[in-house]
């Protein structure tokens, strides 16, 4: 089957009108239990706004994800009349935890086609508190086939369970490696002014930890939680005129394996699929791995990290483990990985979270000691310039990867 | 003869396309989708997916291969509450697709295989398991 063949160089036309993020924003994250979804995306739209400096009349285009909470088929332009907008561009973007860069892409076009200028971004939703069981239970059918999965008690813990325990047998990886990934994202979560565990682990803290699916401890899984982030994507002749030093979209690209888990065909074909995201997109922006300064990986569980950067070509097949334990992905390593702490340390809201901090470590703000009364501290990296970043929908199913810069890329 | 207590855990969605193959294993029979090659294919869908050729079915032998496993102790809803831990499976075909099963220990009230007795590579073969009236489930036990 023919696989999708973008056009590299279209691609570098487009992000080379001066794509850029311009501002950013996140709400506390944990169980926000007096707020509602709307009122939490509303939040952080006047946090963001105010950080790019605009008024809610500069923004032309509005891309949202989906709620689990609010029941909405028209996602976008819902919120769209809550916050009092008449946007000239929308769309509500669904591919689980791939759905945050897809939003970037998705404005970078909108932009690229005069559809709009200034597009907010943004998603959140109060999971945690307000989540019904009808919601739950579409949570669990968007990753499990309902007549041949399902019936056999699969949950999707257990779905990554089974890539992760065929990858662990292939690649000789010991369950240290997976307890090393939340060790390192502990130790960022613990400077991270909004991340909800707080307390750095050792590896030796996860393997004591309750199984929830083989090879996963309950340490291993990422969290729910309520909260909001943002961002907004716009063009630099625009951002001149905003606040914040724009972060430019260098890079985009999109990977696609399999959409059940019993249809992936291979450990190597998930990590090629996954990869191609991250490939194309450092392709795109023209650079290689040993470029990047930061990344922010995709972490539903210990293991998934692993395989991205294996995928992208950070790491070889299989030595993402060993990469990861000896220190490599902490800050002050090789490559620091999730500085906010990630899915599993700071909160779940797909990878809007990894977007946002990339974009504060590009801006160099990502020091949050000044946050004292939220016990923060630095995870800035020093001199970050160029950073990854990706999400995941499924059980690694459809990835979408962007490379962020602090350089427009013209310059790159 | 005592009454089986109610089935509380996940049943199939029905489709139509599917009926063929629930009713097959509700006979005993284990069938494969095949396209108009004659090779299988998993899930079963009208339509072989990459050609769109249409469905015919074959039997097949129901002896297969653990590809990969994961032992659950949490279950994904609250009629797994109470149960031992059980391991859902990967399992390669003879025939060549790959299918989405639970192991169990054996035909005597299909209970859980023991986490400890599970391996990667391991063989099996298909145990069918009536849990209700209309729906029998393909589940694998530990060939030979």
């Amino acid at each position: 089957m023919a696989e999708g063949t973008p056009d590299i160089k279209e691609a570098r036309r487009m992000l080379g009108k001066g794509i850029c993020i311009a501002g950013v924003g996140e709400t506390e994250q944990g169980i926000i239990s007096d707020r509602g979804s709307f009122e939490l995306l509303t939040e952080v739209t006047r946090t963001t706004l105010d950080d790019a400096g605009l008024q809610l009349s500069d923004v032309d285009g509005i891309v949202t994800a989906f709620s689990f909470v609010e029941s909405t088929l028209m996602h976008s332009t819902t919120l769209a009349d809550y916050m009092g907008m008449k946007p000239g561009y929308f769309a509500s973007v669904a591919v689980g935890g791939a759905t945050a860069p897809l939003m970037a892409v998705q404005a970078a076009m909108a932009i690229d086609a005069g559809l709009a200028e200034v597009v907010l971004c943004v998603r959140g939703d109060n999971t945690r508190s307000g989540i019904s069981s009808s919601g739950m239970i579409a949570m669990a059918r968007e990753m499990s086939h309902g007549a041949y999965e399902a019936p056999f008690g699969l949950t999707t813990i257990g779905g990554y369970g089974l890539l992760a325990q065929r990858y662990m047998y292939e690649h000789d990886i010991p369950q240290e490696a997976l307890a090393a990934v939340v060790a390192t994202q502990s130790e960022h979560a613990a400077l991270k002014w909004n991340a909800m565990l707080r307390d750095a682990v050792t590896v030796e803290d996860v393997m004591a930890d309750r199984w929830i699916a083989t090879p996963f401890h309950a340490m291993d899984c990422s969290l729910v939680s309520d909260g909001a982030a943002a961002f907004i994507v716009t063009t630099e002749a625009r951002a001149k005129s905003m606040k914040k030093k724009p972060v430019y979209i260098t890079g985009i690209g999109e990977g696609f394996s399999h959409q059940y888990i019993s249809e992936a065909e291979s450990v190597a074909s998930v990590r090629d699929g996954l990869g191609r995201a991250g490939r194309r997109a450092m392709e795109v922006a023209g650079i290689t791995p040993q470029d990047l300064d930061v990344a922010e990986i995709y972490d539903s569980f210990s293991f998934t990290p692993l395989i991205a950067l294996e995928g992208f070509g950070i790491c070889g097949p299989g030595e993402a483990g060993d990469w990861v334990m000896e220190g490599n992905a902490k800050l002050g390593g090789k490559l620091p990985m999730n500085t906010h702490g990630g899915l599993i340390r700071q909160a779940h809201l797909g990878a809007m979270h990894h977007i946002v901090e990339a974009v504060l470590q590009l801006r160099g703000e990502a020091d949050d000691s000044d946050k004292t009364e939220f016990n923060g501290g630095n995870h800035q990296v020093p001199g970050a310039k160029l950073a990854i970043t990706n999400g995941s929908g499924g059980i690694l199913a459809a990835t979408s990867a962007l490379v962020l810069s602090s350089e427009p890329p013209s310059a790159a | 003869m005592s009454e089986k207590p109610a089935y509380t855990k996940p049943l199939p969605d029905l489709r139509p396309e599917d009926a063929p193959f629930w009713e097959a294993m509700k006979e005993h029979r284990f069938i494969l989708p095949c396209d108009d090659t004659g090779k299988p294919f998993w899930y079963p869908r009208k339509y072989a997916p990459g050609t769109l050729s249409a469905t015919s079915w074959s039997d097949a032998t129901g002896n297969g291969t653990v590809y990969t496993y994961s032992t659950h102790f949490i279950g994904p809803s609250k009629a797994y509450k109470g149960d031992p831990p059980h391991i859902v499976a990967l399992v390669d075909l003879d025939e060549g697709p790959r299918m989405m099963t639970i192991l169990v220990k054996d035909e005597d009230g299909y209970p859980s295989l023991d986490p400890e007795n599970v391996q990667i590579g391991m063989k099996v073969k298909i145990v069918f398991d009536d849990v209700t009236d209309e729906i029998t489930l393909p589940k694998f036990t530990p060939a030979g």
